[in-house]
């Protein structure tokens, strides 16, 4: 009779590593991995690639060594940028689900609101930098305000439309009950939400990260765009990619954040989730006077 | 902004619990969903309210419960005129409308929560109610672990959990294969008959409208409207085998006749 999520133990995450379908594809990929390592070393060693123009491996690998190790340069830049991106993203998500919240509310203030919102969002967002950079100055807050501007779209437009899209017969069924606004809101709507909201948070996190990149790229004094801009300008090649590794670190970072808040909150999409949380609600319900 | 909340037992006995007259309801202005719908339902009655699609039946509950406006004529639930969803009328829908981040013990709860906090005897109020309708070793389970015939047995414990002494049911197991349909019908009897509320039924299923009703209004479309009431006399409790007898029989042609009356 039950569909899903019937007792029994599963195995251990560790479990995987006897598995021999598992196994085999990990040992294609290392293969695949490194012997295209190889060939680009190879051929780098043989002088067949110009190392001013594309280093070998081992020259990115010291260069990455350098920076995290020997001058340990790169953590204050790494910080900086890491900052930006974030508080972008806070005030960004701030107001895009706030004002979500207003327009799913009140068919007024989404019939006066959101063309701006769209508006904004077909202006390219990067564009805005000079102005920007004009009306913040040359630190931390032009890039702060730039990754909240291109952050603001796909948490406003997920979050809306997250919001509206409320099943009839639920919504009756709270009016039924005689559940206030504030009631069908916080009990129905948002939690109806959560994924929508959350999926626009994934996209935006990254998006953020950007955001404070290319602000730093039109003009900063620290900040992992400007340390990237300034091994480029030397042509140091091999050190610009090994800052470029840094930001796919800083994106891969980020997101897998964003992706454990969103397993957290939005459990009920994840089978494997259920049982945890349902012994804690039993636990608190027990608890209760 | 409720009425008050009455005994089970209904306001005055004898008298109606539900009162229409001439109730119609018009949508967009054009679109009659229902005409002139006159009819009473007495404490403890359960009516089956039966027709095919259009015929005003969800119409006529959804007004019932308080959640849409009548366009012309009378409706009173317990002596008040209908307006606003009160706490002595509740609902059930075809589909489960069980939220699927709460528990089945959190969903049964849901009424109450909205009206006070929840305490400890709310709790046990609810787990017996949970285990009423089959699911006791469910009740920390979430919805989408469950089948949906178990899911529609949780939102009937939400709606016993309101405490409502009115039941509205849209086409409450409509969704489910006839299997489980024909055991929840038997269960749902059982249940109404311990609690004694009075009980409005919609269904498309003219077998279901009579074994489970005192009264089956007969309704019909274009425009919506009451056609006929027949008074179900069948002896209680009932059994599945009621269905194989003769005067049952002859009560579904009855009331099909009055489908093929209409239709000519």
């Amino acid at each position: 009779m039950i569909a899903r999520g019937a007792p029994g133990r599963k195995p251990a995450r560790w479990m995987v590593l006897l598995d021999p379908v598992f196994l085999r594809r990990l040992a294609t990929h290392v293969l695949i991995f490194t012997s295209f390592i190889a060939v680009w070393e190879w051929a780098g060693q043989t002088g067949r690639l110009n190392d001013l123009i594309m280093p070998a491996p081992s020259a990115i690998a010291a260069a990455i060594w350098r920076m995290y190790v020997v001058t340990g340069e790169i953590y204050w830049h790494f910080f900086v940028t890491m900052f930006e991106a974030v508080s972008g993203f806070v005030i960004g998500g701030v107001i895009g689900l706030g004002l979500a919240i207003g327009a799913a509310l009140s068919l007024t203030f989404r019939r006066y609101v959101a063309p701006y919102a769209v508006a904004l969002n077909v202006t390219p967002g990067i564009a805005v930098t000079p102005i920007f950079i004009a009306w913040f100055g040359f630190g931390w807050n032009s890039k702060i305000a730039l990754a909240a501007l291109i952050v603001f779209f796909p948490i406003f437009v997920n979050s809306l439309s997250g919001l509206l899209r409320v099943d009839r017969d639920t919504e009756e069924l709270m009016r039924s009950l005689g559940a206030s606004k504030m009631q069908t809101f916080f009990k129905l709507m948002l939690p109806n939400a959560a994924p929508m909201i959350f999926a626009g948070f994934k996209v935006a996190i990254t998006t953020a990260l950007v955001g404070a990149i290319v602000a730093e790229f039109a003009s900063a004094t620290e900040g992992i765009g400007i340390m990237m801009q300034r091994y480029a300008h030397r042509l140091d090649i091999a050190a610009s990619i090994g800052v470029l590794i840094s930001m796919a670190l800083m994106g891969l970072l980020l997101f897998t954040l964003m992706e454990v808040a969103d397993r957290r909150t939005v459990f009920w999409l994840r089978p494997e989730r259920l049982e945890q949380v349902s012994r804690k609600r039993r636990r608190r319900l027990m608890a209760l006077k | 902004m409720y009425h008050e909340t009455r005994a089970a037992d209904g306001a005055d006995p004898g008298g109606a619990v539900i009162l229409g007259h001439g109730v119609s309801k018009l949508f967009g202005g054009t679109v009659v969903a229902l005409e002139g719908a006159t009819f009473t339902v007495k404490p403890r009655q359960f009516i089956s309210l039966v027709g095919p699609s259009g015929c005003g039946k969800s119409t006529l509950l959804r007004m019932i419960a308080g959640l849409i406006e009548p366009s012309s004529g009378s409706l009173h639930v317990h002596g008040d005129p209908v307006g606003k969803p009160r706490r002595d009328v509740g609902m059930m829908f075809q589909r489960p409308t069980l939220m699927a981040w709460r528990t089945v013990l959190e969903n049964v709860l849901l009424p109450t929560e909205l009206v006070r906090k929840v305490t400890a005897a709310d709790r046990d109020h609810a787990l017996e109610l949970i285990e009423l309708v089959g699911l006791k070793d469910f009740a920390y389970a979430f919805p989408s672990q469950l089948s949906g015939g178990m899911q529609q047995r949780a939102s009937l414990a939400r709606l016993l959990q309101t405490g409502a002494d009115v039941l509205l049911l849209d086409e409450p197991f409509g969704a489910l294969d006839e299997f489980t349909r024909e055991r929840l019908n038997l269960e749902l009897l059982r249940i109404v008959a311990q609690f004694g509320r009075t009980t409005l039924f919609v269904t498309h299923n003219i077998q279901e409208a009579i074994f489970l009703a005192d009264e089956v209004f007969v309704m019909t479309p274009r425009p919506g409207r009451i056609a006929g009431i027949v008074e179900v006399p069948f002896e209680r409790p009932r059994d599945i085998s009621l269905m194989q007898t003769v005067p049952f029989n002859e009560m579904v042609a009855e009331v099909r006749g009055i489908f093929d009356r209409d239709n000519k």
